[in-house]
């Protein structure tokens, strides 16, 4: 076979390729998998998340370290604090008139007085009895956000993996998050075989988590009525779980991973801090009650994501369907694709979409005539909604050894199936929806 | 999706450097590495500073081969070799050597291919007449060809049943890097030869190195003389490695698109270029090309020298 080339095409190709081969790093320098051994890698994180309205916001700086000592033995450790601060929908339904509410939560409460007091509004209508509370007002038409909502979260969890024999890893780890009225702690365990010349791996997961929940001042009696604050004690929750996990290499262009996954929560699952209004045929608010939840919950996801290899750049493109027997389904699907730029650099557009119905229990607003039911939520979390997100992220190596980058998100969520208003109601937002925005600042090294 | 390359721990080479004043002024270290006698010839008085530098060169060779051999359980090439359809990532300067595979590929529009090293399991140069089946010859074609492998630096993908083998570019591209180390300690003249393979810094004190190309032929001992002052030589091809049948004589040069050996390859070239790489990847080139070997060479303008 002859060469087509023009000569002095190949000898200036040949000559630019050898010169860039020699001029690439590692002059007796260590590549970096080998300096890469006993490092440290850390990925820090600073995200701002804030909701429109004057809703939440929260700044969550995050850590992560990893340490690989070798033969894939890998230790995790990550630290998350969070600040969340705003206002929180506390279920009520807006009104022409203002509202008033007494606040349960947080660290806003008033110094005591000693004694069960009757709290009433200007008006005279009585709002609380209780030791301890703090009052807040919702202008007419608004959504009723209560403004004591902020918490500090401090989250660690660890986590050590390796292998067991040539095809096998295992993985095992540990949670603790703590709150001022909340406390979580959890392990996990994830055993994942290669097979078929490591192009299939199956895995399979256990994870269990132990919660307290202890509102000051105690958790409200759930369908109780709001005014008389009926408290009990703390409440505690398990959460025992497991997954089952497949991964298919199909081609040098195509992973493929199947998951699916069950959990299973026993004890308190209601939201101590949410309400229901009580709307009677006039569309007037004669009241709140207290919500109630059940106190089992079983949940069961299926998730399939794929990884495409495009050139340089890759697409993942992955769905979820959600089911518990709560009746929640949900739906989501989510595109991402990260655009290689020269240098290291990338963009990666990022698109989602969410979609669930309603939890059998939920309901905007409580009929007065109807009888109290056994559970019940107006949390916005557990209605029939629609939610879009479209971000896109920018990654820029600054070093052999880190990276900066930016992600910025919007999310839209709209609510569905929203009751027709009705009297006193007419003309109010009674589901506004929500809209946020994530901006985070990410830096990754190693040391 | 991706794995890290496994980084073993590596053992540190076991390796005997050996200082020597060939003439007043000019010292050689000597050691093995990939197979072959290496010389690294320094242009000074001082045998200890000759012992340090050869050192660094003979380290920098280890280095070398110990990430790229095939032969070693834990070198970065047998991590891809095993990866077993895998996408891998690796380190800079391995993806660096793959960009330049993939660029030697082109350029030699598929004559010269890092995934031809596969055909050794059939072909057996050992001066026999046993030549292979060609039914196990064409089975391995399948797994020939670089572009076949998903190249996306710094991951690679290997079909399974692929390898790499940096053979035909490790031993060239070692000189150059330890020539590199060598020069990063000392400005006097400098050559490195790892088995015939050779560049050099520049000449000591203005005269030529004199460097003898052993002819392949090894009954008449006959030798070229070259004067080198700057740049680089590479000689592809080995006389001793060959098949005899029916009075035709097989060499080892395989054309990775037949999986057959080229036909009246010259026994030996030696091409002369500034980088000690660029040199061997133009005898490499030049000898794929068989009976138009020299045409070859005279037309990209390259000093050479051919044996037939």
């Amino acid at each position: 076979m002859q060469l087509k080339k023009s000569k002095r095409s190949v000898r200036s190709a040949l000559m630019a390729a050898s010169c860039a081969l020699i001029a690439a790093p590692a002059i007796r320098a260590q590549s970096p998998d080998e300096s890469a051994d006993g490092d440290w890698q850390a990925d820090s994180a600073l995200l701002y998340y804030k909701e429109n309205q004057g809703r939440v916001q929260a700044i969550e700086p995050v850590v992560s370290l990893a340490k690989d000592f070798g033969d894939e033995h890998v230790l995790g450790l990550k630290l998350t604090y969070d600040s969340l601060s705003g206002g929180s929908p506390n279920g009520a339904l807006p009104s022409h008139s203002a509202q008033t509410f007494a606040t349960p939560s947080g660290s806003s409460l008033t110094a005591p007085t000693g004694g069960t007091q009757t709290y009433t509004t200007p008006s005279g209508r009585e709002v609380a009895q209780l030791e301890r509370v703090t009052l807040y007002t919702t202008q007419p038409g608004s959504i009723p956000l209560d403004p004591n909502f902020h918490d500090q979260r401090v989250a660690l969890s660890a986590s050590w993996q390796q292998p067991l024999g040539a095809a096998t890893r295992f993985t095992a780890g540990a949670d603790l998050s703590h709150e001022m009225d909340f406390m979580s702690a959890g392990g996990n365990a994830a055993i994942a075989h290669d097979f078929n010349n490591k192009n299939t791996t199956l895995s399979l997961g256990a994870n269990f988590e132990a919660d307290a929940i202890r509102p000051i001042g105690g958790v409200p009696i759930g369908g109780s009525d709001y005014v008389l604050l009926e408290k009990g004690g703390n409440e505690t929750k398990t959460v025992g779980g497991g997954q089952l996990g497949l991964t298919q290499v199909f081609s040098r262009h195509w992973l493929a991973q199947l998951n699916y996954s069950y959990d299973n929560s026993r004890g308190y699952q209601t939201d101590p801090y949410k309400i229901l209004s009580v709307i009677d045929a006039g569309g007037n608010a004669v009241g709140y009650r207290f919500e109630a939840r059940p106190t089992a919950r079983a949940r069961q996801s299926l998730y399939l994501e794929n990884k495409f290899a495009i050139g340089r750049d890759v697409l993942d493109f992955s769905l979820r369907y959600l089911k518990d027997d709560w009746g929640i389904r949900s739906q989501t699907a989510e595109l991402r694709y990260r655009w290689d730029l020269a240098n290291g650099a990338y963009v990666e557009p990022h698109v989602r979409y969410y979609k669930q119905n309603a939890a059998d229990f939920y309901n905007l607003y409580l009929n007065a005539a109807d009888p109290l039911p056994q559970f019940m939520s107006a949390d916005p979390r557990l209605a029939s909604f629609k939610g879009t997100t479209f971000g896109v992220k920018l990654g820029m190596p600054l070093s052999d050894s880190s990276e900066l980058s930016v992600r910025v998100e919007q999310y839209q969520q709209t609510a569905q199936d929203v009751p027709l208003a009705f009297g006193q109601l007419q003309g109010l937002d009674l589901n506004p929806g929500l809209k946020s925005l994530v901006v985070q600042f990410g830096f990754r090294f190693r040391f | 999706m991706r794995a890290i390359a496994a980084s073993l721990p590596t053992p540190e080479p076991a390796g005997d450097v050996r200082v020597e004043r060939r003439e007043p002024g000019l010292h050689a270290v000597s050691f093995f590495a990939m197979a072959s006698p290496c010389e690294v010839l320094i242009e000074t008085r001082d045998s200890e500073l000759a012992r340090e530098l050869g050192a660094a060169a003979a380290q920098e060779a280890w280095r070398v081969e110990r990430k790229f051999s095939r032969y070693r359980d834990d070198s970065v090439l047998t991590a891809i070799n095993r990866s077993a359809g895998r996408p891998l990532e690796v380190d800079a300067e391995t993806a660096a050597l793959i960009d330049f595979a993939a660029e030697c590929h082109r350029l030699s529009e598929g004559m010269f291919d890092v995934t031809s090293g596969i055909l050794r399991r059939v072909w057996k140069f050992d001066g026999s007449a046993r030549l292979p089946e060609p039914a196990d010859v064409a089975a391995l074609l399948p797994f020939i060809g670089f572009h076949r492998l998903h190249w996306a630096p710094p991951v690679i993908a290997l079909p399974q049943g692929m390898e790499l083998d940096f053979g035909g570019i490790g031993k060239e591209y070692a000189v150059d890097r330890a020539l590199d180390a060598v020069c990063a300690m000392f400005n006097g003249a400098v050559l490195v030869n790892f088995g015939g393979d050779l560049r050099t810094s520049g000449a000591p004190r203005g005269a030529p190195w004199r460097v003898g190309i052993e002819r392949p032929d090894t009954e008449r001992e006959a030798r070229m003389l070259l004067d080198l002052s700057q740049g680089a030589l590479a000689t592809s091809g080995d006389t001793r490695r060959f098949l005899i049948r029916d009075g035709i004589r097989y060499g080892h040069i395989l054309d990775p698109h037949s999986g057959w050996p080229v036909r009246d390859a010259p026994r030996s070239v030696t091409v002369a270029a500034g980088t000690c790489t660029e040199a061997g990847m133009f005898a490499s080139f030049a000898i794929l090309q068989g009976a138009g070997a020299e045409a070859y060479l005279a037309e990209q303008d390259v000093r050479y020298w051919c044996l037939r």
